[in-house]
């Protein structure tokens, strides 16, 4: 997959990512290299991740999503994941992904209404 | 009654039967004779059908699996088979059917042919299907509950042992549950659940961490003193889950946590 076909955009300080559907381990690892840039070019305050396309999960992406959200904690931001699907949260559940570190929400809406309350 | 006038009413009975499909088969089950009904029910009309060999009117599986074979030997040796499976028309489409097989013999004992009565059930198996999907429903609502009380607030009160193929049924309906109806809140409520053992409890906890990644929360009410001292025994952890010993003590929790208050109009 293209570098160009994942696009982190800023709106009101906050980085945006939305998941493509089922995304390959060069996808996922670009992700985070791309996330992290953004986050230093823009101070951003954090990350909203958008996973509602997402069908599948694997370990990988799973270590990668714990992995990227401890990062931008270190970087001084937070994140966001938004509108994981049931089947997903399930396997995700089952492989024992740790998201202490990250936030949750049903859909970017509501996430967007959490990274507004930060400061 | 002469011999001619008898023949002549058993072809009208053959013929004049509605409701059954009355033909009659060759030892090696080709068609020998053909009815109105049977035209009706099965779409084949009697210049087409006199001479065809009767597994025209099974599915290709049931064909591949002997079972014409087989009807034709038990009806030959045993004098009558029964059968309700599904039958095909000359259009392809199916249907299901009663049947009943019986071996024609003349005074000699000589197999002559077989008798093939069909009867169209259709419509009593969609009927038995729809009851069991309904008895079915009332029994996945019974096992997992799952209602909307407030805007954004879910409630599954589970009543009775939760074992494990229960509480995997709770995680899917409940998951889907808060996705359908965008609840950020779900009150699971174990007061009516009378022990609780260390896989059921694990279950429970991964329950709650999956709605958490799904941007919910799940507050664990009606924890009783003998659930909290199991729990507690069998070293789960719960300390990150929002727990309260009541359903209402939880409601509140969930009121206040989605800024909604609730007064009396009078009195407290």
């Amino acid at each position: 997959m293209a570098e160009s076909d994942i696009s982190v955009f800023l709106v009101r300080g906050v980085l945006m990512v939305s998941m493509p559907a089922d995304p390959d381990d060069p996808t996922v690892a670009m992700l985070q290299e791309k996330v992290l840039g953004e986050m230093e070019a823009h101070e951003a305050k954090g990350l909203i991740l958008d996973l509602s396309k997402v069908e599948t999960f694997d370990s990988f992406f799973a270590r990668t999503v714990t992995e990227t959200a401890n990062m931008i904690s270190l970087m001084g931001g937070k994140t966001v994941i938004a509108g994981m699907r049931p089947a997903v949260a399930i396997t995700a559940t089952q492989l024992g992904l740790n998201l202490s570190a990250a936030y949750t929400a049903l859909d970017v809406d509501r996430a967007l209404a959490i990274t507004q309350a930060w400061h | 009654m002469t011999a001619v006038e008898e023949n002549e009413l058993l072809r009208l009975l053959v013929s004049s039967v509605k409701d059954y499909a009355i033909i009659m088969l060759d030892p090696e089950g080709r068609v020998l004779t053909w009815s109105p009904a049977a035209e009706r029910l099965k779409g084949y009309k009697e210049s087409e059908i006199i001479g065809q060999h009767f597994s025209r009117f099974y599915p290709k599986e049931d064909i591949e699996k002997g079972k014409i074979e087989r009807e034709l030997k038990v009806a030959t040796e045993e004098g009558r088979y029964e059968d309700e499976g599904w039958r095909v028309r000359k259009d392809g489409t199916k249907f299901w059917a009663n049947v009943i097989l019986t071996a024609l013999r003349d005074s000699e004992g000589r197999l002559r042919g077989f008798g093939k009565v069909t009867r169209d059930l259709s419509e009593r198996k969609r009927a038995e299907e729809q009851m069991h999907r309904q008895a079915q429903e009332i029994l996945e609502m019974a096992t997992v509950p799952v209602v909307q009380v407030w805007d954004s607030i879910l409630l599954v009160p589970l009543i009775g042992t939760l074992d494990s193929k229960r509480t995997e049924q709770l995680m899917e309906r409940l998951l889907q549950k808060i996705t359908d109806t965008g609840s950020q809140l779900a009150c699971v409520d174990i007061t009516g659940v009378p022990t609780i053992d260390t896989q059921t409890a694990q279950h429970l906890v991964e329950t709650i961490s999956a709605v958490r990644l799904l941007g919910a929360e799940v507050i664990l009410t009606g924890v009783r003193p003998t659930i909290a001292q199991t729990l507690v025994h069998l070293g789960i952890n719960l300390s990150n889950v929002l727990t309260c010993s009541s359903l209402k003590a939880g409601l509140r929790l969930a009121f206040q946590k989605i800024d909604v208050q609730v007064d009396a109009k009078s009195g407290r």
